[in-house]
């Protein structure tokens, strides 16, 4: 096991981590936090705030990065919006993140479930902001129509990593195919703000990340994000690098000056860090963004 | 009365962890809430919190020592 940097520590409560899981698999819900072993499953919990997966847990893809298992998935749950729309009513949730395992088996790769989850969670919960992490859905537009008629205040859709490194870590994804995703979303409804990022330290260069950058900038894309890739056992693709804070900041920096709404880079960034920060006012922003400056810490962040 | 506490289970797919640290020592009073130990595994270093308040009384491994899940490390003495 590679020695972790002191940056890479996280809290843990079992109390608190157990009451999620409690309500979770009495709706029949799955979290991409447990199913993707996520690092900041432990201080999300606990401050009782979630990402929900939908479509199960098992994916039809084999990124080499992912902790989802892969295989025969099961048939859609009809109930799993309702569902879902209690668990976010339950725990109080203002700002809502919904992804869910890729559904190549589905003729529309799921689209009509993500929307009909998206109008299960508003009818229930009218004033909670709603965002997506959608798969690519093989880039079909008819099917993102599905999604953007629903009307989500957030569509994101990861590239995951640098063009060069998809053969290795994202084998059945298509670059272009992913950058097409955030265009087409952003072109048919200019409202909703549209999101991206990538994992570091997989061997990608400094100026690969600034290219996957100016791309997703020419796809019109809101938010960007950056976190360290953590390997989630000795069969996935190994780490090659732990970037320091100093490097991401970096990052966040030169991110900022290209044009971005909003960018996050740290290393325990994930796709739903300050999820809901990006969606508020500028002068939330400007203040949320000096009290980080002030020495706020990554324990209040993710 | 004393409760034991053991080797969490961080993760679904989790078998064991290494136990990265003690953060209190033996015979040290522990406050609910207060980070016990550290245990590390692939992805990170996990600070646990002690779901008991009392006194350290044991502890069974040492910094280093790979525990599978659910074994007993320490016990607190909660009178």
């Amino acid at each position: 096991m590679k020695k972790k940097p002191e940056w890479l520590k996280v809290s843990y409560n079992k109390a608190a981590v157990d009451e999620i899981n409690g309500i979770m698999t009495r709706l029949k819900l799955n979290t991409v936090c447990k199913e993707a072993n996520c690092p900041n499953l432990g201080e999300c919990y606990k401050k009782r705030t979630a990402t929900f997966m939908i479509m199960g847990n098992i994916c039809t893809r084999h990124c080499r990065f992912c902790n989802v298992s892969s295989g025969v998935v099961e048939p859609v749950d009809p109930n799993e919006p309702m569902h879902l729309a209690e668990a976010v009513k339950e725990l109080e949730l203002k700002h809502v993140v919904i992804t869910s395992v890729t559904r190549d088996d589905l003729q529309d790769g799921g689209a009509r479930h993500f929307a009909n989850t998206i109008r299960a969670v508003r009818k229930l919960n009218p004033e909670v902001s709603i965002e997506v992490l959608i798969p690519d859905l093989k880039g079909v537009n008819d099917h993102l129509d599905i999604i953007i008629e629903a009307n989500p205040d957030v569509i994101n859709h990861n590239v995951e990593t640098v063009k060069a490194l998809y053969p290795q870590v994202r084998p059945e994804a298509n670059y272009e195919q992913s950058m097409h995703v955030l265009n087409y979303v952003k072109t048919r409804a200019p409202h909703i703000k549209t999101k991206t990022g990538i994992m570091v330290g997989l061997g990608e260069t400094d100026e690969q990340i600034y290219q996957v950058m100016d791309d997703s900038l020419e796809a019109g894309c809101d938010i960007f994000t950056i976190g360290q890739y953590l390997r989630p056992s000795s069969k996935h693709f190994e780490v090659k690098e732990y970037v320091t804070p100093e490097k991401f900041a970096a990052y966040k920096k030169i991110g900022e000056a290209k044009g971005f709404y909003y960018i996050a880079s740290s290393p325990l960034v994930r796709s739903s860090y300050r999820a809901e920060e990006a969606l508020r006012s500028d002068s939330h922003r400007r203040e949320a963004l000096g009290n980080e400056a002030n020495g706020g810490n990554n324990c209040d962040l993710y | 009365m004393k409760k034991n506490i053991q080797m969490p289970k961080l993760s679904e797919k989790m078998e064991s962890g290494v136990l990265a640290a003690w953060n209190k020592e033996v015979g040290e009073n522990v406050e609910k809430g207060e980070v016990l130990f550290e245990i590390e595994t692939e992805k990170v270093v996990s600070e646990v919190e002690s779901l008991e308040s009392g006194v350290l009384e044991a502890i069974y491994f040492e910094a280093g020592d790979e525990i599978k899940v659910d074994d007993i490390i320490a016990v607190i003495n909660c009178d």
